[in-house]
């Protein structure tokens, strides 16, 4: 599969913004993410940022203009085509995260990692080790405490394969030296892959370096 | 191949939350009652069409005899026995439940028979006639005609060996005879007509049940009817070989033409008209039994999916594939259709062997059961890969 190089936003609005007055440097603009990059989208609640991280994973439509990966329209993409994507090309973390409660943390890493076969099982505990919370792979992720169940995602996430990766309020349940943590093995591996990083905050921001932060 | 099995459970962890297992048995429970009421009736009616196809039997429908009805004033101020002409027996042949006619051929000459059974000799007035050959149901080694050295095979009906034996024999003291001993009793027939006589050696060969006469071959009977023949040759009744036994057309058409039918056999006609309906009925109510079936399993796992929406929604984010997904599902339903694919087959094969034992007592030989099977396999086959395409479907409706 060959990579992902860039994702262009051409005039994109939501279809719920379409007749509000928008002071955005995304919406309703041409904006270009390339793949290396670092970009953190700061943004006020209710502006639409996990709007755009679903309209960029391709899971929700209700926008107006187009979304081009590579210089295609992502509208046109079919089912399997998604599928490979996201396994090889884009990763998410969604700000609700979207573990399956009844399953141990660990298997809720495993079920995306045994899709991709990315990472073995020692590298996945070296991850969890790091996120100190090794101990609690067992534990049903329902038992997890918010910020718990965060570090879980992150993993989760990094499972894979990937050009681009979203960030939707990352480290929102996490205090300062976690999010640090978190930023360090976030950046390791994007930087080992070569894949850019789209990060949305509402104030409180990853501990990255961005060299591009725009204002949704 | 190991990481994919475990990646199976874990989805089917997530997935199988929320299966009603009571909706999956009623699912099971009417569609095994319907496979099984289908299956079993289309056995049983393969066992009990065997005996329809076969010649000898006692449900043999496939022959009938037609001949002009006698009615009494006709036959005593008519000027000669009632016949059928050319005309009416290819009207006959032309009929859609005709497959073939053959012509009785009578004798126009007198036959007298004698036999001498331990020193009593016995001698009597006979006639013969004689039809195709195709139309018997044995054909009895010996069947055969030569001139030069003549001997006459005779084919008996076996109710008048039933006749002489119950009926004549025990009210007047004589031996009652086996068909293998009439067969070694030498016959002397005497054939007359236009002045002349011989005496010709016979033997009976065979007995009939679908000839109602005593039977010579078509070669003896034209050579004695040229040689010894008075008056025209005419045909007095046909045999009809049936292609749509008890078809009450046969009835409404010898009624309307002043016929009649020989025998009883359009009895067990109507009784293969109407087994066959009877069958067509039961298969029905298996067929809406299992749609209905059908239609429990996909409005439970309509709801099934309905119900794991967000799981769906959530694996779909992580990568999965609608088929990766519907997989789980599929073996589910491909293993309930199997156990019940199984349990109904198994209910034929006890059904066949209680009714084989009453079928056997009349004398039907059991038909293998591999036909049904065939089918019942093919079907719930078909019946596995609409489930798929449906829940395939379905699941792929969420993942958009």
């Amino acid at each position: 599969m060959s990579r992902l190089n860039d994702i262009s936003l051409r005039n994109v609005v939501p279809d719920v913004f379409r007749d509000s007055e928008l002071h955005s440097r995304i919406w309703s603009c041409d904006i270009t993410f390339k793949r290396g990059g670092n970009y953190l989208i700061q943004a006020e609640s209710g502006t639409g940022k996990s709007s755009l991280c679903s309209f960029i994973y391709g899971n929700r439509h209700d926008y107006a203009g187009h979304i081009l990966f590579d210089g295609k329209d992502i509208r046109k993409f079919g089912i399997d085509r998604w599928c490979q994507i996201r396994t090889n090309s884009l990763a998410l973390l969604p700000q609700e995260m979207r573990l399956f409660p009844e399953l141990t943390a660990y298997e809720n890493i495993a079920i995306k990692n045994r899709l991709t076969c990315f990472k073995t099982d020692d590298e996945i505990s070296a991850m969890l080790d790091l996120l100190e919370i090794a101990d609690k792979a067992d534990i049903p992720a329902r038992f997890l405490s918010i910020g718990q169940q965060q570090r879980v995602a992150v993993v989760r996430t990094l499972c894979q394969p990937m050009d681009f990766l979203l960030l939707d309020e990352p480290v929102s349940h996490l205090d300062r030296r976690n999010n640090r943590i978190v930023a360090e093995l976030i950046q390791n591996e994007t930087s080992k892959q070569g894949a850019a990083i789209i990060a949305t905050s509402v104030g409180y921001d990853i501990m990255l370096d961005f060299n591009c932060q725009l204002t949704l | 191949m190991k990481s994919n099995t475990q990646s199976d459970n874990l989805i089917w962890r997530l997935l199988r939350r929320n299966i009603s297992p009571a909706q999956l048995a009623g699912y099971a429970l009417s569609n095994f009652v319907g496979l099984a009421i289908i299956l079993t009736a289309l056995q049983f009616y393969i066992e009990v069409s065997s005996v329809f196809e076969d010649d000898d039997s006692f449900m043999s429908r496939d022959y009938i005899s037609v001949s002009p009805k006698v009615t009494g004033l006709g036959s005593l101020s008519g000027p000669g026995p009632e016949t059928l002409d050319s005309t009416a027996i290819a009207d006959i042949a032309r009929q859609d439940w005709a497959r073939r006619v053959g012509r009785y051929t009578s004798a126009r000459y007198n036959v007298t028979a004698s036999l001498d059974m331990g020193g009593r000799g016995m001698s009597t007035a006979l006639f013969f006639e004689s039809v195709p050959d195709e139309f018997f149901d044995i054909t009895p080694p010996g069947w055969t005609f030569d001139p030069e050295s003549p001997e006459i095979p005779i084919v008996l009906s076996k109710d008048y060996l039933t006749l002489y034996n119950f009926g004549f024999a025990s009210s007047r003291g004589l031996p009652q005879l086996s068909e293998e001993i009439m067969g070694v009793i030498p016959l002397k027939i005497s054939i007359s007509g236009r002045g002349h006589q011989i005496w010709v050696p016979a033997h009976i060969i065979g007995f009939s049940s679908r000839l109602n006469t005593i039977a010579v071959p078509d070669e003896f009977m034209q050579w004695a009817n040229d040689n010894f023949g008075e008056g025209d040759s005419a045909t007095s009744r046909v045999i009809v070989e049936l292609s749509k036994p008890g078809d009450p057309a046969i009835k409404e058409y010898l009624a309307s033409h002043g016929m009649e039918m020989a025998g009883d056999k359009a009895d067990s006609s109507s009784a293969a008209y109407f087994l066959s309906i009877l069958t067509v009925v039961v298969v029905g109510i298996g067929l809406v039994i299992s749609l209905l079936a059908f239609f429990i399993l996909m409005l439970s796992i309509y709801l099934l999916l309905q119900k794991n929406k967000d799981k769906l929604h959530d694996l779909m984010l992580l990568g999965y594939s609608p088929s990766e997904v519907s997989r789980q599902y599929c073996r589910m339903v491909a293993m309930i259709n199997g156990a019940v694919c199984i349990g109904a087959i198994i209910v034929m094969l006890i059904s066949r062997a209680i009714i084989h034992g009453p079928l056997s007592r009349i004398g039907v030989e059991a038909s293998g059961p591999y036909i049904t099977v065939g089918i019942g396999v093919a079907a719930m086959i078909a019946v596995t890969l609409l489930n798929f395409a449906s829940i395939r479907r379905r699941v792929t409706s969420y993942f958009n």
